[in-house]
């Protein structure tokens, strides 16, 4: 993928959220409620970021807000400098909804090519587009078979592949591997690793923490339209009086020795908490299955 | 990756291109909903209008003239008819779909203004109405053309039979021939169309601001009857009026004029039926007001959905 970068003056942030508040009115009483309450997000350029609450903190607020959506109440939203109320915002924002519907009667190919002609990309660039796009997210083998009967995972794919279609230099994800199988899910995660490196920044809402805890480099935590924590994973979950050592063939011999030796410096208030045989994921047992599966097909 | 806001692309306020990308991918949409079978209920529908052969009092001879009035009405009326409904419910239905589906969600996030959106969607929804009506125009010609033809064969002969001197002979046809086939039947079919241009830019001033399909497809309706009887209550005052009945109708139809298209104006079918010919002056006429409405709606449109939060 290519991301062309000649500009004189940069931006400081690649998302820059000042005291965003953004209330709601209901239509005929006047009572209000403040959906998101001054949150305030800054995001470097190149850096994943993932927000994480429950249902309605305020996560697709702040997202809609970004994409110009909704106006704020108070305070500012904006993406490279620009403020996100304005079109010209959204050309550099590549955006997956949770749960994408697009237009049924399409097939990936036609909707990738009327998101591109939308971006103002035609011809051969826009075809060239569209096939690596198709690749990367492996719906090459449907690219001619109308959305209609797409499975809830291959219409995420489709999502994303649109998403990327202009090139942007800000990626938003909301939920991005909701619906999908964990192979899927893998595949989407390596594909944000692989955009990382290549320079995009990623703005991404998740329930699933872990997957959060696995590309992101800070996370936000908001709760009931506030920002209650923000930080890097490590200032988040690093326990810091105690230390992780996974051995590898150690027998009991040398972990009773271990042992012992831990316990000969239990003055200073050294223990082992927990020591145990690691155990493998489900999701890792999972994609070996069926790795092996197509392999012996193969 | 570093991006400067000086560096963005600059978004025109109105691009044709995008525009159209917009309307092609409404029109394909559209068509692929299968809306072009009604055209097999049209042809059916004259076809059968064709079959019918009046007798006059005296009975024995035919009446030649409501023959081809009556594929001209029936045509007219199928024609208002459909495009009156694609104009009310692709217009009605297309944007609040595109609301729930959330399909405007991934449109929007692209760098489109939302004036763009709602000018493709109008125009791919007008574009599958012009296209309908130029497949029900032909086909109302095709079959005007043939009754005509019949009927001045028959009435030729029978007339020849008679012993008609031949300048009577013409000159009895010469009254069928103003119910031939002629440009006033493209310029009323031309007419149709300014019609579903005006109801589709109301339904899509509604569906900007309506919370549901059917409050659009009521509302729409409900501005489509005002403005077909609008003109005949304005009539109805002004006689009362003139009987010397003092009443409020006047001055309530002439406001509602302010609001409200007048339809019953921009319908010149029934003179193209009745053999008229269409005075250019009045197709002009028609075609500016429409386009007025046209533009009038679209401001209003526009100026509820720039600001609309999803």
């Amino acid at each position: 993928m290519n991301h062309s970068s000649n500009h004189a003056l940069d931006a400081p942030f690649a998302i820059e959220i000042k005291d965003l508040v953004k209330t709601y009115r209901s239509s005929f009483k006047k009572e209000t409620f403040k959906a998101v309450d001054k949150v305030s997000i800054n995001i470097k350029a190149g850096e994943v970021y993932g927000l994480i609450g429950p249902n309605g903190s305020g996560k697709s607020t702040t997202m809609k807000a970004l994409l110009g959506l909704i106006s704020p109440t108070s305070g500012l939203c904006k993406v490279f400098g620009c403020d996100s109320t304005k079109v010209d915002a959204r050309s550099e924002i590549g955006f997956l909804p949770e749960n994408p519907y697009f237009y049924k009667h399409q097939t990936s190919s036609e909707t990738l090519k009327f998101y591109g002609n939308l971006c103002g990309m035609r011809g051969k660039y826009l075809n060239n587009k569209v096939n690596e796009l198709l690749e990367l997210t492996s719906l090459t083998h449907a690219r001619n078979r109308r959305l209609g009967g797409y499975s809830k995972g291959m219409l995420q794919r489709v999502g994303l592949a649109q998403a990327l279609i202009q090139n942007p230099k800000l990626l938003i994800l909301d939920e991005p591997t909701a619906g999908v199988d964990p192979i899927g899910s893998r595949e989407i995660r390596d594909l944000i690793f692989r955009l990382k490196e290549e320079g995009v920044t990623i703005f991404l809402c998740s329930h699933l923490l872990e997957q959060v805890q696995e590309v992101c480099d800070r996370v936000g935590i908001i709760f009931e339209g506030q920002m209650v924590n923000e930080g890097t994973l490590d200032e988040l979950t690093a326990i810091e009086n105690q230390h992780e050592v996974i051995l590898e063939n150690a027998d009991e011999g040398l972990l009773e020795s271990i042992s012992e030796l831990v316990r000969q410096h239990s003055s200073s208030g050294a223990k082992i908490v927990s020591s145990q045989t690691p155990r493998s994921s489900l999701e890792k047992l999972f994609i070996d299955t069926a790795n092996n599966r197509k392999n012996k097909k193969s | 990756m570093s991006v400067s806001p000086e560096s963005f692309k600059k978004t025109s306020f109105i691009s044709l291109a995008r525009i159209g990308v917009i309307a092609s991918h409404t029109f394909t949409q559209l068509v692929r909903m299968k809306v072009f079978y009604f055209l097999i209920a049209f042809v059916i529908l004259l076809w059968g209008a064709k079959q019918v052969i009046f007798q006059n009092e005296t009975g024995g001879d035919t009446s030649p003239e409501q023959e081809l009035r009556l594929i001209k009405s029936t045509g007219f009326a199928a024609m208002n008819m459909f495009s009156m409904l694609l104009a009310l419910s692709a217009t009605a239905l297309l944007i609040p779909k595109d609301i729930e589906d959330r399909t405007l969600y991934t449109i929007l996030c692209k760098p489109v203004p939302r004036l763009d959106y709602l000018l493709g969607k109008l125009l791919g929804v007008l574009a599958l109405i012009f296209v309908s009506l130029v497949a029900m125009d032909l086909v109302l010609c095709f079959f005007l053309d043939q009754k005509y033809s019949e009927i001045i064969d028959i009435q030729t002969l029978t007339y020849t039979r008679q012993g008609m001197p031949q300048d009577m002979i013409e000159a009895k046809l010469a009254n069928i021939n103003a119910h031939g086939v002629s440009i006033n039947i493209h310029l009323a079919s031309f007419a149709i169309f300014l019609k579903a241009i005006v109801i589709a830019s109301i339904a899509l001033l509604i569906s900007t601001f309506s919370t549901s399909t059917l409050f659009t497809l009521i509302l729409t309706l409900i501005i489509i009857v005002i403005g077909l009887i609008q003109s005949d209550a304005r009539e109805y005052a002004d006689t009362m009026a003139k009987f010397g009945v003092e009443n409020q109708l006047s001055k309530i139809s002439l406001m509602v004029a302010v609001f409200f298209p007048d339809l019953q104006f921009l319908s010149i079918e029934d003179g193209v039926i009745d053999g008229h010919a269409v005075p250019l002056s009045i197709m002009g006429r028609i075609t500016i007001l429409s386009l007025f409405y046209l533009a009038i709606y679209v401001i209003l449109s526009w100026f509820t959905f720039r600001k609309k939060e999803f």
